[in-house]
């Protein structure tokens, strides 16, 4: 985990804001770094985590996760890791054998238009299970409330899900995990184009953009800077947070500039780059 | 006009909230909520969009028994087994019935969060079938609507907003606090009338109107957001002290001329040098000081 953006969010290991769905989106930058920091967050603080892991394999997760300080491997033995690992569960949908038994989570690969309502299903089976098993258990170990990681929603957009049923599913995520659980929710969504005022949604992505803003609590979208490429600093990130309890209507946001390196990536205001001043 | 409209719709009257991702306008529906809900009116919320308890938030006092939550928050799609309401069952009938289940003198009001989630799921001819039947039906006095503007086509959105007799647009203001509003509504006997109003709610939901906006000036800043002290964290100093900061006030700089400085430079001092000027027989000399028109 970022230390700097644990100051930024207002979050550490012990204390953080639960029922809180986090949209992490970026337009033609690469926003999951910030997946990495919320996947080491979570697993830090002992919280349940359900990594819904669609685009990269779990050991690209452990190589990175290892160089922030976590074991995703001793965490998925503990049992405090459950990871559903897209690509594989994928191949066993695509090339049907008879040793497979997968999960449901990946059929809509057979038939997009019938939507996520399995990939929830299996979200939601296994996240109120473990609630259950807690609650009797002695000698178990206590854990915080749960958490749900998406990488990435607009994989499923390309996999032909229709924008309506991918916001559906966040929907029904958000019920469980957020309200009924008390659980926190970080999905990842990227867009590829400008920005346009088109009504002519031709891309979907911008329409499942726009539909998650609305539904989530915190924004953190990644863009490159402005000005262009920069060895320095790769990008900036923009932090929204739209719903304060009883503070009203509005949203406060804060621009910052980030720069990657090895082990983690540091954050600060703009123009304050320790390679500029 | 806000503020008449805070103060009740006729009956048959269609209100629609249209927001944006820049700006929710679900503090504003909660506040016509409050409005309604003190003016002794039946509420009826069908919540897709946010559970009971965040709709509530900010909504207190006694009023709160008249307000009926459907929740079509937690099984909107009847996924699970015992779905409460379902974006299925948005149909004149069964609406009818939901509001129809408490008993209340006066005819309720229908408060929808959002029709966005509706329109997702049903064609926009059949939702404005349904608003329209549920207008003329009887069965509801008014309907209070949110829609998020930037999620549909510019067709679907119109085609509501045709349907509604006042519409809401909120925008983000200038300042932190407040937000703009523009309205416009239309009177039974056919007159549209339009306006624009900056506005800014309170904690306890009631509806400040500030001025018109005015549309020069540019963007201002939050004041409360602090700059980030630049000169922090480096490795030289770039701060003054008091005494330090006195003596660059007093520098007086080189290339601007005060009067002692001409005299100064142009009438040599004494003990520098000094220079002796014989002229020839082939210099023109000339007695006028060549400086006299220099505007220094």
């Amino acid at each position: 985990m970022f230390t700097e953006l644990n100051s930024i969010l207002n979050s550490t290991p012990d204390s953080f804001t639960q029922g809180e769905f986090i949209l992490v989106s970026d337009r033609r930058s690469d926003a999951s770094f910030l997946i990495h920091h919320f996947l080491s967050l979570y697993l830090r603080a002992r919280c349940r985590v359900w990594f819904l892991g669609l685009v990269q394999s779990f050991n690209h997760y452990s190589a990175v996760s290892q160089r922030l300080g976590v074991s995703l491997a001793q965490a998925k033995e503990k049992g405090q890791l459950v990871f559903l690992e897209g690509l594989k569960e994928s191949l066993s949908v695509l090339i049907p054998q008879e040793t497979n038994t997968g999960s449901q989570a990946m059929d809509f690969l057979r038939d997009p238009a019938v939507g996520l309502k399995s990939l929830y299903e299996f979200v939601r089976s296994s996240v109120s299970s473990s609630s259950g098993r807690d609650e009797g258990a002695d000698g178990a170990e206590e854990w915080g409330p749960p958490v749900l990681l998406v990488d990435d929603l607009s994989v499923l957009l390309s996999l032909g899900v229709s924008v309506g049923a991918v916001l559906d599913f966040s929907h029904y995520c958000r019920a469980t995990v957020c309200s009924q659980l008390q659980g926190n929710v970080v999905m990842l969504a990227r867009c590829d184009g400008e920005e346009e005022e088109d009504d002519e949604d031709d891309e979907g992505s911008e329409r499942l953009l726009k539909g998650l803003t609305h539904q989530c609590s915190l924004t953190l979208h990644v863009q490159g800077l402005p000005t262009g490429y920069c060895r320095d600093i790769h990008g900036q990130v923009e932090v929204c947070w739209r719903r304060r309890q009883g503070d009203g209507q509005h949203a406060q946001k804060k621009v910052f500039q980030y720069k990657v390196h090895d082990k983690g990536a540091s954050f600060f205001a703009r123009g304050t780059s320790s390679a500029v001043l | 006009m806000l503020t008449e409209l805070l103060q009740g719709t006729d009956a048959g009257g269609f209100l629609l909230i249209q927001d944006s991702a820049c700006l929710s306008g679900r503090h504003l529906l909660r506040s016509f909520i409050n409005a309604a809900l003190n003016r002794e009116e039946a509420v009826h919320v069908l919540g897709f969009e946010v559970g009971e308890e965040e709709l509530k938030d900010g909504l207190k006092g006694s009023p709160i028994q008249r307000l009926h939550f459907h929740n079509a928050y937690t099984d909107p799609l009847g996924w699970t087994d015992n779905p409460t309401f379902t974006v299925h069952q948005f149909c004149l009938e069964e609406l009818t019935r939901l509001v129809k289940q408490t008993s209340h003198p006066k005819p309720a009001t229908l408060v929808i969060d959002s029709l966005s989630w509706i329109l997702r799921h049903h064609s926009p001819p059949a939702v404005c079938k349904t608003l329209q039947q549920l207008r003329k039906g009887g069965a509801v006095r008014a309907i209070i609507a949110l829609l998020h503007a930037d999620m549909h086509q510019r067709g679907t959105v119109g085609s509501v907003c045709q349907l509604a007799t006042s519409v809401v647009t909120v925008a983000p203001g200038m300042k932190g606090d407040e937000a703009v509003a523009k309205i416009t509504k239309r009177s039974k006997s056919g007159k549209v009338m339009q306006d624009e109003e900056i506005f800014s709610i309170k904690e306890d939901l009631t509806v400040a109107v500030q001025s018109r906006p005015s549309h020069l000036g540019p963007k201002q800043t939050d004041p409360e957001e602090q700059e980030t002290d630049p000169t922090a964290n480096l490795t030289f100093n770039l701060r003054l002290s008091d005494t330090e900061r006195e003596a660059k006030e007093k520098l007086s700089l080189p290339f601007v001329f005060s009067k002692e400085k001409k005299t100064a430079l142009l009438h040599s001092g004494p003990g520098s040098g000094r220079i002796l000027y014989e002229p020839d027989a082939n210099d023109d000399y000339d007695q006028e000081d060549p400086d006299d028109d220099l505007d220094v």
